[in-house]
């Protein structure tokens, strides 16, 4: 069988197996009679579904990287999902077994109450060597990084952050927060990262080759084996291999992320200021993904327990206030963090008015109750704090003996959350709620004039002509026989004197050949007008670029055009000639910021940058033309090529089959 | 060639069988194809109406496979061994083009010279 062939049978086994198990787990959930984690299960396994899909069809890098996350975060969270089905399970069996062997003792133990757990504002110092930060020469050597945190059966991730040697810190503004964790709670930190170099050459060959295989698009039969061939391919997480064998991950092209860094944070590490933690780190210098880590992250840890946040307890008590013994006053109290409230009512609360009353409620406040009074029917609950080293003994009394039991409930439960929660409940840590977070802005790269030029809005048109002009003496270097691209007849108001004819196969047409020809052109002063959307139409018929000779007859207009400066703008005589239909391959130049067509006797302009991004587009459809016969040009710059006249947008593709 | 969305599309195909040739370790057609559903329509200069989004032969290599088949620059590809090309994007024709296991691809293709053939032998009769 040829390995392609293989790789299929396996695949589907493994989606025999997937099947299997999804009934096993849809079988524990239904005796559990637990549907949110099964729908939880089901949603995830469609995300992941998705995710796999937009991988195998995205071309953008950055577009396959945001994808690949997310397919990470999604079988993170069907493996927590999946062990916590377990856990009960497992807590079931347990129970069962439990009570009918009747050594079970009473089940009083008091639990504390959950709270909020934030991590925000994460921040991982890297430790780039001296002369690589300063120098900052040869490739840059990129990954693509994000944070995995999970935290009980949550599992959040943060937005992907590229990362290269100008970065001192990998920082993550995200703020995530979750929202039912214990005191015991284990939040683990997770750091991922992806190789994400674009450059083919240099490095060291491994790199190079883990990158070529995971990066290269459309080489699915390699992909496929060394996904299989990876070790641990099948396990985007650290989770252990047995749960991989549950859901097996489908093998999908794509760039794959590889953990870096981990670490633990617990209630100790819980503070309402920035802390610095130990950063366990996974990986050497030899990987792809590596970065050099510092080995710590610094980060902000809060945490809100809910007897700090909400009412624990809320009723009417009858307060005992002035020293006279019968001296009770009706009140509505309120039990919430470190103090019960005392409001006259209970619309007094509702309304934000201030308490009658506030008793302290902390570590240090002793409760009990208090010998029953003759006159009422219940015991009264004594309060005792410490002010400033003076005792002060609050007297309350509840209508009836379940009322208070059940404030002396509450006020236990609350003293038992104090201890357990420590530090958290000191003080009400803040936590800010993430806001609505805006889509990344994803730029692709393209090799077109406009995304080398750098062009800050206070710049004004001189800037732009400078670098234009800088352009045209590079490109004029190169000039060499050829017609010049027919937009040129744009700035020529007289007919065209010889429409050019290109031979129709030309032998193997390089960048050069397509300028114009330098000689005969005069270049008067003329200035591109920047808002030249130029499009390949001419005074003369079916004009196209010199780049697509085919069997039509390019009729290239005039060479010798001359250039004059322009007083009016050229969005008149433009949006004449868009008017009109065209046919024919459309120049490839973007209207950019800049409006005004100032004449100047510059060198005009116009040829270069039209050149320029002529010759991105040319390059994109001249790789695959650009072989007589049947030669192919070698594979990885084809597919550099081919990646690059994909990326451009305003190309017309065409792939030699 | 234009679609109306909603209606079917009709067109005079030709049937086209190419035998692909090893190259090296290539398996070539010996054309090149432009157009596609991601690709900007407006550029193809074979396409008749420009809003086909459709796969056009670009080029023919001379006396290749495709050459020899009967293939002319400028044909509309319809379907390649029964799979649409008529709404797929750039990359997915190509790669049904393209697949390694096939040596042999059969097309449908469409030109505006065969629908002007048709018309004429039917005026004959």
């Amino acid at each position: 069988m040829m390995p392609i062939e293989r790789l299929a049978d396996m695949e589907e086994k493994l989606r025999i197996l997937e099947d299997l198990n999804m009934i096993y787990i849809r079988q524990i959930a239904l005796s559990l009679k637990d549907s949110d984690i099964q729908k939880k299960i089901d949603y995830e396994i469609r995300m992941r579904e998705g995710a796999c899909k937009l991988l195998a069809a995205c071309s953008q890098r950055d577009q396959a990287l945001e994808a690949s996350k997310s397919l990470l975060t999604c079988n993170a969270r069907i493996m927590a999902y999946m062990s916590e089905l377990q856990r009960m399970k497992e807590a079931q069996v347990m129970q069962r077994v439990a009570r009918r062997s009747s050594d079970a003792g009473p089940m009083d133990d008091r639990s504390p109450c959950k709270g909020k757990v934030a991590i925000s504002d994460l921040r991982i110092p890297l430790m780039w060597k001296d002369t690589d930060y300063f120098k900052n020469k040869g490739e840059l050597h990129r990954c693509a990084v994000f944070c995995l945190l999970q935290l009980g059966g949550e599992i959040f991730d943060t937005d992907m952050v590229m990362v290269d040697r100008t970065l001192t810190d990998i920082c993550f503004d995200n703020t995530i927060v979750f929202n039912e964790a214990g005191p015991g709670f284990e939040l683990r930190v997770e750091l991922y990262s992806c190789c994400s170099e674009e450059d083919y050459s240099a490095g060291s060959t491994p790199r190079k080759l883990a990158s070529k295989l995971s990066s290269s698009l459309g080489r699915s039969a390699g992909k496929k084996m060394r996904a299989a061939l990876e070790p641990g391919a099948c396990s985007a997480t650290s989770n252990g291999g047995g749960a991989t064998i549950l859901l097996p991950v489908p093998s999908v092209q794509g760039p794959k992320y590889h953990l870096l860094a981990h670490t633990t944070l617990s209630l100790s590490h819980v503070q309402d200021s920035f802390r610095t933690h130990d950063l366990t780190i996974t990986g050497n210098e030899e990987c792809s993904y590596w970065l050099p880590l510092y080995g710590g992250v610094c980060c902000r840890l809060a945490a809100q327990p809910h007897c700090m946040t909400q009412q624990m307890m809320s009723g009417c008590l009858r307060v005992k206030l002035g020293g006279e013994p019968q001296g009770w006053t009706n009140v509505y109290g309120v039990l919430k963090g470190t103090n019960l409230f005392c409001y006259h009512q209970k619309e007094d609360m509702e309304a934000k008015v201030e308490p009658v009353l506030t008793i302290g409620i902390n570590k240090e406040t002793r409760i009990r109750a208090a010998e029953k009074d003759p006159h009422s029917k219940a015991q009264n609950i004594c309060i005792t704090n410490q002010y400033g080293g003076e005792e002060v003994t609050h007297t309350l009394a509840a209508d009836s003996r379940e009322d208070t039991q059940r404030w002396m409930e509450a006020f236990w439960q609350q003293f038992f959350d104090m201890s357990q929660w420590r530090q958290c409940c000191d003080d009400l840590m803040k936590i800010e709620l993430p806001s609505p977070r805006k889509p990344a802005i994803v730029t692709p790269k393209q090799g077109s004039l406009y995304h080398e030029m750098v062009i800050d809005k206070s710049d004004d048109i001189g800037t732009v002509t400078d670098i234009l002009a800088r352009r045209i003496e590079e490109f004029e270097l190169r000039a060499q026989l050829g017609s010049p691209p027919h937009w040129m007849a744009l700035f020529d108001e007289d007919p065209p004197h010889t429409p050019q004819h290109l031979p129709p196969h030309s032998p193997s047409p390089r960048l050069h050949s397509r300028q114009p020809r330098s000689p005969r052109c005069q270049r008067t002063p003329g200035l591109l007008s920047s808002n030249a959307s130029l499009t390949s139409d001419s005074d003369s018929p079916a004009s196209v670029s010199p780049c697509f000779r085919q069997a039509w007859s390019p009729v290239a207009s005039s060479s010798s055009g001359r250039f004059r400066p322009r007083t009016l703008s050229l969005d008149a005589k433009l949006s004449t000639l868009r008017g009109r239909g065209y046919n024919g391959f459309r120049c490839n130049c973007q209207p950019p910021t800049a409006s005004s067509v100032s004449p100047r006797p510059t060198q005009t302009a116009l040829s270069c940058s039209s050149s320029t991004s002529s010759s991105s587009s040319s390059e994109g459809s001249n790789s695959q033309e650009s072989d007589l016969g049947f030669s192919r040009p070698s594979g990885a710059r084809r597919s550099l090529r081919i990646l690059r006249a994909k990326l451009d947008p305003r190309n017309w593709l065409q792939s030699q089959v | 060639m234009s679609f109306i969305p909603g209606q079917p599309v009709s067109a005079v195909v030709q049937r086209i069988e190419i035998h692909k040739l090893y190259e090296g370790d290539n398996l070539i057609l010996g054309f090149s194809i432009g157009g596609g559903i991601d690709q900007d329509p407006t550029q193809n200069p074979f396409s008749e109406d420009k809003t086909d989004k459709g796969i056009y032969v670009t080029r023919v290599s001379k006396g290749g496979p495709a050459e020899v088949a009967g293939l002319r620059l400028g044909d509309k590809i319809m379907q390649v061994n029964g799979w649409d090309m008529t709404m797929v994007t750039h990359d997915q024709a190509r790669k049904k083009l393209t697949k390694k296991n096939e040596d042999v691809v059969r097309l449908l293709v469409t030109r505006k010279s065969l629908e002007e053939t048709v018309r004429q032998s039917m005026m004959q009769h």
